[in-house]
């Protein structure tokens, strides 16, 4: 069985963000990029079925800049078979479902029976691209899932809901699933992995190969645009207390009697 | 023309869940002239669509079957396509809730419009929509705009709309299902609660919690000594539970436990929205935290700016002489 991963290459999460001078998105130029924390979930997921015998082939997909390549050997030194680059500077600003339309159109023909992905990715938070990609494939498809069983040609999913509730539901493969953080451990790669990932096959696509004109994608054929990025509003916010740490414990304990009537 | 705006009802147990309130509320927001039609997936649902058709909808569709007892994606996916295909509607609002983020692209897909999702509000005017989204989990909004699609289709975040107050007097009528059950691709097995070891943050009256600041599971003492010297319990983000330095049932937020505590005190959290409308409603709320930025700020009571492991040993030490 042939299975993906869908990766995204995103900011590290615990960067300090600021607003780019246009004012549509952060300022992505000093900031150090990863792959996205919830595809690696999804790709331990994979491995962890290819180390059980169900998947012959772990294969990673990215859509994004050359940079974005890091994300596919990251893949592939923790133990990805190969994996696809689609990189096209007409991609630049495309919104979720043309990129679904791009992966769907680099993916049609491979025949895959499971495609992971992420929930979401850490920086747009879209929370879509797996089911828009399950839904242009016509593939069964279930998100957030916490755990996987597959026996036979049927893929029983324990779905995340509230309040510490799980859904249970069996898909029919070929499927698509997208995971949530915490369902496993995911693996570091070894440097024995990072050797071998040298000799793995890394395939680039461009439009030209996917037989998309450049009109068909990015931000000029995307109907979902941007037109405005801010910081939140403030709320009430916080009073803030300042002093050394046993000046401001004093002022703690003294509001949290006063207004929690704890003490 | 009035816009016509779709929203899909939610349900479990036999009640509507919040969001569907929510939905009707922020439909009638969104357009000046909305005609508000609730969509009702089911099986015996008679009395929510009543209840529904009070509550905010102009027309409630309800379509029953066996197969829609409980949700499962191509199902739901099946019903939704073949009511936006016999409505024709403006626009279609779902739930960015577990859910509605699962059907919402598959039938995004299945139209071929775009989706904005995790909508905190939306504007719908000739066709086109503006949207207030968050990005970086709630660190900033990004706004968007859908320019002139049919139908125009919105995840919006549960709690942020206010659920609609008025009284409708709606009506009520039914579509045939047309989903053919032997050709479901997905298929609903069961609902179950999550492993845990009995412990109920929902009761505690005292709650400190600690996030990816505190670094490493060893760290977490400090903050337990904390939740000691208070009397209180120990929450976390999700962070912490995802990395195994505490079980599930100490996660605190969407996906895990709901609480309203007198006193939250949030170490190391840095305030992301599935976190937040977890605690929010607490009634007293200390942040430490070492970025002035972090968004935990904007929600508490009383905030530290600096470092949890020279500040919170501070305050465990006066708590506890506090107490005597």
């Amino acid at each position: 069985m042939k299975s993906l991963v869908l990766v995204k290459y995103v900011p590290d999460a615990n960067s300090v963000f600021r607003i780019n001078s246009a004012g549509t998105w952060v300022d992505e130029s000093s900031l150090s990029f990863t792959v996205n924390d919830y595809d690696r979930y999804a790709l331990e997921e994979l491995l962890a079925l290819k180390d059980g015998g169900a998947v012959e082939e772990v294969v990673a997909l990215t859509v994004g800049p050359q940079a974005a390549s890091s994300a596919l050997r990251t893949c592939l030194a923790t133990g990805a078979d190969r994996a696809i680059h689609v990189r096209d500077d007409a991609l630049e600003g495309s919104d979720p479902l043309t990129l679904a339309r791009v992966i769907h159109q680099a993916i049609k023909d491979e025949g895959f029976s499971l495609i992971l992905a992420g929930l979401q990715a850490d920086d747009d938070n879209h929370t879509q691209l797996g089911g828009l990609v399950a839904g242009l494939l016509d593939y069964a498809y279930a998100s957030a899932a916490m755990k996987l069983s597959l026996s036979g040609e049927t893929m029983r999913v324990e779905r995340e809901l509230e309040n510490n509730e799980l859904q249970v539901v069996d898909l029919d493969l070929p499927a698509v699933v997208t995971v949530q953080t915490g369902i496993n451990s995911p693996r570091y790669a070894s440097l024995k992995g990072i050797m071998a990932a040298k000799k793995k096959p890394m395939t680039q696509l461009g439009l030209t190969e996917l037989g998309m004109s450049p009109d068909s994608v990015g931000a000029g054929a995307s109907k979902l645009k941007t037109v405005g990025f801010e910081s939140p509003p403030k709320g009430k916010g916080a009073e803030i207390l300042t002093g050394s740490p046993d000046e401001v414990a004093a002022q703690l304990i003294k509001r949290i009697r006063e207004h929690a009537g704890v003490l | 023309m009035a816009t016509k705006i779709l929203i899909l009802a939610e349900h479990s147990s036999g009640a509507l869940k919040d969001i569907s309130f929510e939905l009707l509320g922020e439909a009638h927001r969104a357009s000046a002239d909305a005609h508000v039609v609730a969509l009702l997936l089911g099986n015996g649902v008679s009395e929510l669509a009543a209840e529904l058709a009070k509550k905010g909808a102009s027309e409630v569709i309800v379509v029953e079957s066996p197969a829609l007892e409980n949700y499962s994606s191509d199902a739901y996916r099946h019903e939704i396509l073949a009511a936006i295909a016999s409505e024709d509607p403006d626009a279609v609002l779902i739930g960015n809730t577990p859910n509605g983020w699962d059907v919402a692209p598959l039938v995004a897909a299945g139209l071929m419009v775009p989706l904005a999702s995790g909508c905190a509000r939306i504007a719908i005017a000739d066709g086109s929509a503006k949207c207030a989204r968050k990005a970086f989990n709630g660190k900033f909004v990004h706004h968007v705009e859908i320019v002139d699609q049919r139908p125009i289709m919105a995840t919006m975040d549960k709690g942020a709309a206010a659920p609609f107050d008025g009284e409708t007097d709606g009506s009520v009528r039914t579509l045939e299902p047309t989903l053919d059950p032997g050709k479901l691709k997905s298929r609903f097995v069961e609902t179950k609660k999550s492993e845990s070891g009995g412990l109920d943050l929902s009761q505690a009256s005292v709650i400190v919690s600690g996030g990816r600041g505190v670094g490493a599971p060893e760290k977490l003492d400090v903050i337990r000594e904390l939740a000691d010297a208070l009397g209180g319990q120990l929450g976390a983000s999700r962070a912490v539970t995802d990395a195994g330095w505490l079980p599930h049932e100490h996660q605190i937020g969407s996906s895990g436990v709901t609480v309203s505590p007198k006193l939250y005190v949030a170490c190391g959290i840095s305030g992301a929205i599935q976190h937040v409308v977890g605690m929010k409603s607490s009634g007293y709320i200390v942040a430490i935290n070492k970025d002035p930025d972090a968004p935990i700020f904007g929600i508490a009571d009383v905030g530290v700016v600096g470092d949890l492991f020279e500040i919170v040993p501070a305050l465990t030490k006066q708590a506890k002489e506090a107490k005597g």
